[in-house]
This record gives C-alpha cells, sequence and structure tokens, in this order.
C-alpha cells in the first residue's frame, strides 16, 4: 500500500505521529496488537481500508 | 508516589546490604572457628555466639563434625541468598521491571530459600535426634528454629516469580502494541 501510495515510511512516520520503529514493527509484522487509534490514522493518511492493510493467515 | 517508591527500595537496599553483612560476618566467624577447632580442640568449649559443643566432641567427633558441617554450610547459604538478593535489586529497573533476568533470579531466590527452609529442618530433625541420645544440644536450635519461615517464604517468592512472568508476558504484548 506504501508502493502505490508512493510514501516512504519516514513519511508515513510523520503523518501518522507514529515512530519509525513502531510502524517498522507494524511492517515487518512483529506487532501483537495495533490499536483502532493508530489503525484510522494509517488509513488516513494511506487513504485505505483496513482490509487493505491487514490479512489473516492461518498458524497451521 | 514514584519518589516515594525509589525511596523505599533505597531503603531496603541498606537494609539488605546490612543483613548480608552479618550473615557474612556470622558465616565467617563459624568456619574461622570451624578450622580453629581442628587445630585447637580446645576452643571447642567457647565457640561463635557462646556455643560449647566440647561434650558432644568428647562423645562423638562424628556427631560434631556433621552438626557443626550442617551450621556452616546453612550459614553460608543464608549469606548467599541476601548476595543474590543485593545482585537483583542492584539491576533492578523501576521503571520496567519485568524481564527475564529478574524471573529467572527470583525464581531462583525462591528455590534457595526453599533449600535453606529444607536444610534447617532437617538440621532441626537432626538435633532432635541426638538429643533423645543424650546429648546437648540446645544452644545449637538458635541456628536453625527458622526453617519453616524460609519455606514459607519461599512459596511466596515462588508466587511472585510467576507474577513477574506473566507481568513478562504483558509487559512483551504492551511493548509490540502500536
Amino acid at each position: 500500500m506504501m508502493a502505490k501510495r508512493k510514501i516512504s515510511l519516514n513519511e508515513l512516520s510523520e503523518r501518522v505521529d507514529l515512530t519509525l520503529s513502531n510502524l517498522s514493527i507494524l511492517k515487518t509484522g512483529k506487532a501483537k496488537a495495533i490499536r483502532f487509534s493508530t489503525l484510522e490514522s494509517i488509513c488516513k493518511a494511506l487513504d485505505c481500508q483496513p482490509g487493505d492493510l491487514l490479512e489473516y493467515v492461518s498458524e497451521e | 508516589m514514584s519518589k516515594r517508591s525509589d525511596l523505599v527500595f533505597k531503603g531496603l537496599h541498606v537494609i539488605v546490604w546490612i543483613i548480608f553483612v552479618g550473615l557474612s560476618i556470622e558465616a565467617g566467624g563459624i568456619i574461622v572457628n570451624f578450622i580453629y577447632s581442628l587445630f585447637k580442640p580446645a576452643v571447642i568449649h567457647h565457640l561463635y555466639q557462646k556455643l560449647d559443643l566440647s561434650e558432644m566432641y568428647a562423645r562423638s567427633q562424628v556427631a560434631y563434625f556433621a552438626m557443626y558441617t550442617l551450621l556452616m554450610v546453612i550459614a553460608v547459604m543464608k549469606a548467599h541468598l541476601f548476595y543474590v538478593v543485593i545482585k537483583l535489586m542492584m539491576n533492578f529497573n523501576l521503571a520496567k521491571p519485568f524481564n527475564m533476568v529478574a524471573v529467572a533470579q527470583i525464581t531462583h531466590i525462591s528455590y534457595y530459600t526453599l533449600s535453606i527452609g529444607l536444610m534447617s529442618y532437617f538440621a532441626r530433625e537432626t538435633t532432635r535426634y541426638l538429643q533423645q541420645h543424650g546429648f546437648e544440644v540446645d544452644k545449637l536450635n538458635q541456628f536453625w528454629g527458622d526453617g519453616q519461615a524460609f519455606i514459607i517464604m519461599a512459596a511466596v517468592i515462588y508466587v511472585i516469580a510467576s507474577i513477574f512472568r506473566k507481568g513478562v508476558e504483558i509487559q512483551n504484548e504492551n511493548d509490540l502494541t502500536v
């Protein structure tokens, strides 16, 4: 989604007011949970839906 | 509130150091007495804290060495326990207390405390056995009268370690929540 909107991690972190390390945690899939407020601000910055950012993968 | 808890923590640290020094002196005194008694048995009349095991030594040297070894081991273990507590307190970060190092150290303290409790219980039972066989052992009980307290303390510390383990999980989850 970041590539589609041609936005870098630095720029996104400025727009959503999240640190680079937190964004990196989210990007690399290491995050255990995400607040709705964070999800909302990222969707707003990238002009997309939560479904565009989240994907369910079965642990099997 | 955080300044107050910092002050309490520092106060506890000082107290733990004082107890550690006291226990180290006791353990050192007991060990020195033992080594000295090997070369000069006359000193067995006046051991650490006015302990007189001369009668036991005269009746059975095995009993004397067994009881004194128990005495030394328990004294050293108690001093070492407080050393481990000091190490934990020195590495403890009140701002972020839940980490695996603290959990490991607290678990180690609980096992160690349990060992001291069991050792003290064993020593007390041995003392009782010797007393039944006519040995004069009343003054030895002062060194292991607190065995049950150590066992209870071990259980409480184990519960605290379990809580800390859960705290680490919750803190990790919190750290990885964006």
